[in-house]
């Protein structure tokens, strides 16, 4: 058990220095220094106090596992390095309670992905990744508008974690051969759903392409840019599938064969996609020229001005599934209520709201027959 | 000498001692020792929500005592024990129950959390798990108590993680 070596992996994967963990924490600089240096040996209640604060289960110090560094990927990361490693850190914990939940109820899933029919990044072309949508859409069963199911898909069926979180940079994806597939969407309040939709489309690319991408993030860990395009592309596709996009667009162009912007944002709306983001898409689908496409980019921004901003659906921190979960494992006693408490970022009092009653929760009486 | 004088006790008891007004007298009568992280915990309330339990003037007096572990000791009681396989209780908890585990005292715990009397099952602790509503009719201040803190509630879920223990469920 190498505690110090440790607290000092943690504390640098945070990137909070001696100063601010001591801030944080309430332990002295000095012993702080010490815990690290192995000079002293922290009470358990101090150590239980810095992984808190360090965002590690209390088992990551007093394990001699081997540290495995996760490969995480952002679309665009946040300009502060600090809040970068906040929000990872922040992020990781959340897939690892999530994973514990899923253990505790005996809830650990395998899933089978679709594939593409290309296994080197290099064979990747844009020709593929619109292919490999078309794939997905299908075996995802995400019909006409996917972006109004595709996180259910994802969740439900796939079993991967979507987590919403508030910060200044865009989505994150992730693989971990311990907890699975997971994604960390943007929740603050300036972030629309349209573009949640796109970044989780583009981030379901990487998820799906991962083992082939992987060689190349060994040496670096973000994504290329060509990587970048590809799951642009991809999530172009994905979200606004050729067939129902054809039948929109016939209906509201008129007889010389041109549609108004106007009626563009309404099919964008629809789609649950941005009006750039469809107009990119159209000039992909009708083979424009790229000077046109910008041209009609630049009057889309324009005419934005003129439109009342989108709705935007208020997104929680904890997926739904997580939170059942979470339940489950209290109600069958797998969970304290206090590790309830804190898995749901909830009082310890709201917590004891779950565990007044009188109940009877066994297997016999809350399954129903169906042989 | 006091009626309990091994007696640790979890943040649901406190809080409902609290809440009920009978911590000062409950002191009086038990010889209370409670985790270092459930003591400094700074989300304890009285369940109205109105106030903060400190226990800090109590530690002060010496009417409590705070008990602070280290960490090889929760280690020893985390690797015989499967904790993600059977239950995951909050590191308070660990550390009340690895104190408990490592002391040759005949410690009790009083808790009212379903996790922690399964895990006392499972570690064939069954004996060395009571709750507050045995605690209280033993001292003379017996209350009317909701369904967690009821010797039937630690009873069921004591016989849960016996249960497991007897089918090799949760130990390495």
């Amino acid at each position: 058990m190498n505690i110090g070596n440790r607290l000092k992996i943690a504390r640098n994967g945070i990137g909070y220095t001696l100063e601010k963990a001591s801030q944080e924490s309430g332990i002295g600089q000095s012993s702080l220094s010490e815990f690290e240096n192995d000079k002293r040996e922290p009470k358990f209640s101090q150590l239980s106090k810095l992984a808190e604060v360090y965002k590690k289960k209390i088992e990551f110090f007093l394990t001699d596992a081997p540290i495995i560094n996760k490969v995480i990927l952002w679309r665009s990361k946040p300009n502060s390095e600090e809040e970068r490693k906040a929000t990872e850190a922040e992020f990781s914990q959340l897939c690892e309670q999530y994973y514990n939940l899923e253990v505790l109820t005996g809830e650990v899933r395998k899933v089978r992905f679709p594939e593409p029919d290309v296994d080197k990044p290099e064979e990747f072309t844009f020709g593929q990744a619109e292919s490999f949508a078309r794939k997905v859409q299908n075996q995802f069963c995400l019909g006409d508008i996917p972006s109004s199911s595709i996180k259910r898909v994802l969740e439900e069926r796939y079993y991967v974690k979507v987590f919403h979180l508030a910060f200044s940079g865009s989505a994150i994806s992730t693989f971990s051969p311990e907890f699975g597939y997971a994604v960390l969407l943007n929740m603050d309040r300036t972030t629309k759903q349209w573009r949640r939709n796109f970044d989780l489309a583009h981030e379901l690319f990487h998820l799906l392409t991962w083992n082939i991408f992987t060689t190349c993030r060994l040496q670096n860990t973000q994504p290329t840019e060509d990587e970048e395009k590809l799951a642009n592309a991809f999530a172009s596709q994905l979200l606004m599938p050729d067939d129902a996009l054809r039948e929109r667009i016939d209906l509201r162009k008129n007889e010389q064969g041109e549609i108004k912007l106007d009626h563009l944002d309404d099919i964008a709306r629809e789609f649950g996609v941005s009006l750039d983001a469809l107009v990119y898409r159209i000039a992909n689908l009708f083979r424009i020229q790229k000077q046109d496409t910008q041209k009609y980019r630049d009057s889309a921004k324009k005419l934005a001005k003129f439109h009342k901003p989108r709705e935007s659906e208020n997104q929680e921190t904890l997926p739904e599934r997580y939170c059942d979960l979470a339940l489950r494992a209290l109600r069958e006693g797998k969970l304290s209520l206090m590790q309830f408490a804190k898995y749901m970022g909830i009082s310890y009092k709201k917590a004891q709201e779950y565990l007044m009653e009188e109940e009877d929760f066994t297997d016999e009486a809350i399954s129903i027959s169906v042989d | 000498m006091k009626r309990f004088p091994f007696l640790l006790i979890d943040a649901g008891p406190i809080i409902k001692l609290f809440s009920l007004g009978i911590w000062d007298d409950f002191v009086k009568y038990c010889d209370v020792s409670i985790s270092r992280i459930i003591a400094d915990d700074q989300a304890l309330y009285t369940e109205d929500g109105k106030k903060h339990i400190d226990l800090n003037p109590y530690e002060e007096k010496e009417l409590i005592k705070i008990i602070d572990v280290k960490p090889s000791v929760v280690k020893t009681f985390y690797d015989e024990f499967d904790l993600l396989y059977q239950a995951d209780i909050h590191d308070g908890e660990k550390e009340t129950l690895a104190f408990l585990c490592d002391s040759s005292e005949n410690w009790l715990v009083c808790a009212a959390d379903k996790a922690v009397f399964k895990v006392l099952g499972l570690l064939s602790k069954a004996e060395q798990g009571i709750s507050l509503e045995e605690v209280l009719n033993q001292i003379g201040l017996s209350r009317e108590l909701e369904w967690p803190y009821t010797k039937k509630f630690r009873e069921m879920y004591t016989n849960m993680g016996q249960i497991d223990s007897i089918q090799d469920k949760g130990l390495l």
